[in-house]
């Protein structure tokens, strides 16, 4: 029997005292307990019989993880909830729940069932799209932007490295060098397009030609790693842009990789590598803090400045690394380096993983605030004067979550911004 | 007169082992049993597979009962009773009946080993109606149904498509009087929903209950492949009604981690009766003099609290569920035990 998962229903009185407070209305809402009158193992089923979504399966109610889900503490959302909610007539394949995860992993973590939520949310993403079902309007276009122009911004293949005029050193493109280089520095689609991307960006290219680093881009040839979209259920896309990256990357001659941001690294390191793509990738960070010793001595100018560091999902729970971050953070003299409550493997999630950076306004609709904004405040609460992070798609979040939050006084910067800084005295 | 005798009475799977381990350590045994045949509840009430090893409970309970009836140091008397025991320990006395014929023994210590019931659902207070409607059943209806790969719903004898289990019937319930909670429910309903999986795929099957109880290997042996291999479902919250309605069983509760009132059909309900003394454990108390816990079982522990084979009075030893809610581990390795420390005192009586 077909069960129509539905929302509660709402009763409201229209005229209401008490107290001598008004709450008349929406004020006073209060919601129906719906009787079960089925229950649906077969939605679980659903669900678990998709390939990769076996351990939807598995869940016995702890309740470890909706304490631990970002998207919880700003809603009404976790793993376990979904597990119940499909076994009281929830179709996953069709509910909006089905978007929200992040895939920040932070439920897996404690999840002694191993319930896998960054793969059980692509495998049923994908289902979804296959059948046709919802796919939040934002998230579609971002799919098709990539599909159409190699980056989810949906900014022209051609304007992808003009960032390079403005960085203020020669940013070498391999198919001009035609010669071999040591680091292959993979971009990213945010630093080459998105302004406060191109900054980063722009540091980096001086911090790499400071150290003497032999190191070149692919410019025009670079798209989008699509790792977020896969993540998002879009795996035929992200096939199709693995197999030109691929491609592109075998082309030129380099002995190791270095990318700007987390989904990057965790596309070519843990992703690729099923589609024959095994070759050394590091995120910068990792890089440079392999390179402190160098680096330290150009790190002349103090930055006076309290700094809290955000644990980017995809560079700490989902890579390992926690440590080089923050060392490249304390080698900059004037530095004060304070953590926020929650960090390292327990990090929160900016809100951006998973597809999650293209669909903010629907996201919105179900929950009470950003993740970004909950994040904002988390960081402006140590006190801190900057906001410091390592991964592309969080600049542009928290600089609109601190403002959003009347937290504009905490800056937001990249790890390679602060060090550029340090190393240039501005 | 001091003897080297050792008295076992009962012949389930407490008793058998307790039998077994007297005679391998070198002593001689009488073993009395009240029916005809040996291996105890799991015999009586048609127990279909073991906890261990997914093993045939006939098929182990005659195993432990060969092992015994083969051992020339065992006397087996079938049919017998304990009518009166008089001495103290290293010399009992003892009056038993076998078949109507009197007789007196002497025997140097006694294991009692009289076991457990399964409770009595009528006397539950939810109304579980067990008495009026033939689809509700227990655990050892289904034990019976599942051995004779028949599982159907009484009324009509068709094969069920939804069955749910209800957990903590007659246990942990201070108006019924068993505050207790009854140890192997938990996982005797999980190990009959895999069961039930096994001979019906297609049915769906549920647990309801207040908290599954599945002590160390039993979660991972049982409970997780139920769940994650035979698709049970598990839903926190019991349910205290059960209403007919056309011709199914409506179940009515509360789903509490999804804070939801719960009024679902099933076709069949099978109540997880929990564990009580025996008819036979509560008279034989009272006769031997020992002392019984306010749950009718045999009060154990001996002074330290750590000595789970002693009774109240010395010479007597208890194994198995006479002395409560026990698995079969439990019971076996208690009755190991009990073996010990009898052939130890008789012995030590002896020298």
């Amino acid at each position: 029997m077909a069960v129509k998962y539905q929302k509660a229903i709402a009763i409201e009185k229209e005229q209401a005292v008490v107290d001598g407070m008004d709450i008349s209305g929406h004020w006073n809402r209060m919601f129906e307990q719906r009787v079960i009158f089925e229950y649906t193992p077969e939605l679980i089923e659903k669900v678990a019989s998709i390939s990769e979504a076996e351990s939807f399966a598995n869940c016995y109610q702890c309740a470890k993880c909706v304490a631990v889900c970002p998207v919880d503490v700003v809603g009404n959302y976790g793993p376990r909830k979904l597990y119940r909610y499909a076994q009281t007539g929830l179709d996953l394949t069709e509910a909006p729940e089905l978007w929200l995860c992040t895939t920040c992993a932070n439920c897996l973590r404690v999840c002694p069932k191993e319930v896998n939520m960054v793969k059980i949310m692509p495998a049923t993403r994908e289902q979804a799209i296959l059948d046709g079902k919802f796919v939040p309007s934002e998230l579609q276009q971002a799919f098709e932007a990539t599909a159409n122009t190699g980056n989810p911004l949906g900014q022209p293949q051609r304007k992808r490295e003009a960032w390079v005029q403005n960085a203020g050193v020669d940013v070498p493109v391999l198919r001009d060098l035609g010669r071999p280089v040591d680091v292959l520095w993979y971009v990213g689609s945010y630093p080459s397009y998105h302004p406060r991307g191109m900054d980063a960006a722009s540091a980096a290219a001086r911090i790499f030609t400071a150290l003497g680093i032999d190191f070149a881009i692919l410019g025009k040839e670079e798209k989008d790693d699509a790792d977020s979209q896969r993540l998002a259920g879009e795996k035929g896309l992200f096939e199709m842009m693995a197999e030109y990256n691929i491609e592109t990357f075998n082309k030129y001659e380099w002995n190791e990789m270095v990318v700007t941001g987390p989904h990057e690294l965790n596309a070519f390191k843990n992703v690729y590598p099923k589609y024959g793509f095994e070759r050394p990738v590091v995120h910068y960070t990792t890089f440079l803090a392999r390179h402190l010793d160098r680096l330290k001595p150009l790190l002349k100018h103090p930055v006076n400045k309290k700094i809290t560091y955000h644990d980017p999902c995809y560079l700490g729970r989902h890579n390992g690394e926690y440590e080089a971050p923050r060392q490249l953070l304390e080698a900059i003299p004037g530095v004060e380096l304070v953590e926020m409550a929650r960090n390292r493997q327990n990090g929160y999630c900016c809100g951006g993983g998973g597809g999650g950076m293209w669909m903010d306004s629907f996201t919105a609709k179900h929950t009470t605030m950003r993740l970004s904004e909950k994040r904002a405040m988390e960081a402006a609460s140590t006190g801190a004067d900057v906001l410091a992070v390592a991964c592309p798609f969080e600049v542009s979040r928290f600089e609109d979550a601190v403002k959003s939050t009347g937290n504009e006084h905490v800056g937001v910067l990249d790890i390679l911004e602060l060090l550029d800084k340090s190393m240039r005295g501005e | 007169m001091t003897s080297n005798k050792i008295l076992v009475i009962g012949g389930g799977p407490a008793g058998l082992e307790a039998a077994r381990s007297v005679a391998e350590l070198g002593g001689d045994v009488v073993l009395i049993e009240k029916r005809a045949r040996l291996g105890g509840t799991p015999d009586r009430e048609n127990y279909a597979k073991l906890t261990h090893h997914w093993r045939d409970a006939s098929e182990a309970m005659g195993e432990l009962a060969a092992s015994v009836t083969n051992n020339p140091n065992v006397e087996v008397k079938y049919q017998a009773e304990v009518k009166g025991l008089s001495g103290s320990a290293g010399s009992f006395t003892v009056q038993i009946e076998t078949g109507g014929a009197a007789e007196s023994l002497e025997v140097g210590a006694v294991i009692v080993a009289t076991g457990f019931q399964h409770f009595d659902p009528g006397r539950a207070t939810q109304y579980y109606n067990y008495y009026s409607f033939p689809d509700v059943i227990t655990l050892t209806d289904l034990e019976k149904m599942l051995k004779e790969h028949k599982v159907v719903r009484p009324s009509n004898g068709e094969a069920p498509e939804k069955v749910a289990f209800i957990q903590c019937v007659g246990s942990r319930d201070r108006q019924i009087g068993n505050e207790y909670c009854s140890k192997v429910c938990c996982g005797i309903a999980s190990k009959q929903a895999i069961e039930i999986k096994e001979q019906l795929p297609g049915a769906k099957v549920f647990i309801f209950y207040i908290d599954m109880r599945m002590y160390g290997y039993w979660e991972n042996e049982i409970y997780w492949p139920a769940q994650e291999k035979y698709k049970v479902n598990y839903v926190k919250g019991v349910v205290s009604e059960v209403l007919p309605k056309n011709g199914k069983l409506l179940m009515r509760g509360e789903d509490t981690t999804m804070s939801r009132p719960m009024e679902v059909t099933m076709d069949l309900i099978v109540l997880s009766v929990g564990m009580e003394p025996s008819a036979g454990t509560r008279s034989i108390a009272q006769l031997l003099d020992i002392r019984q816990n306010k749950y009718g079982f045999v009060e154990a522990g001996g002074e330290s609290g750590l000595d789970p084979v002693a009774t109240s009075r010395p010479g007597i030893f208890v194994a198995g569920a006479a002395s409560g809610p026990a698995d079969l581990d439990d019971s076996i390795s208690r009755a190991g035990l009990a073996a010990a420390r009898a052939v130890a005192l008789v012995r030590k009586e002896l020298a």
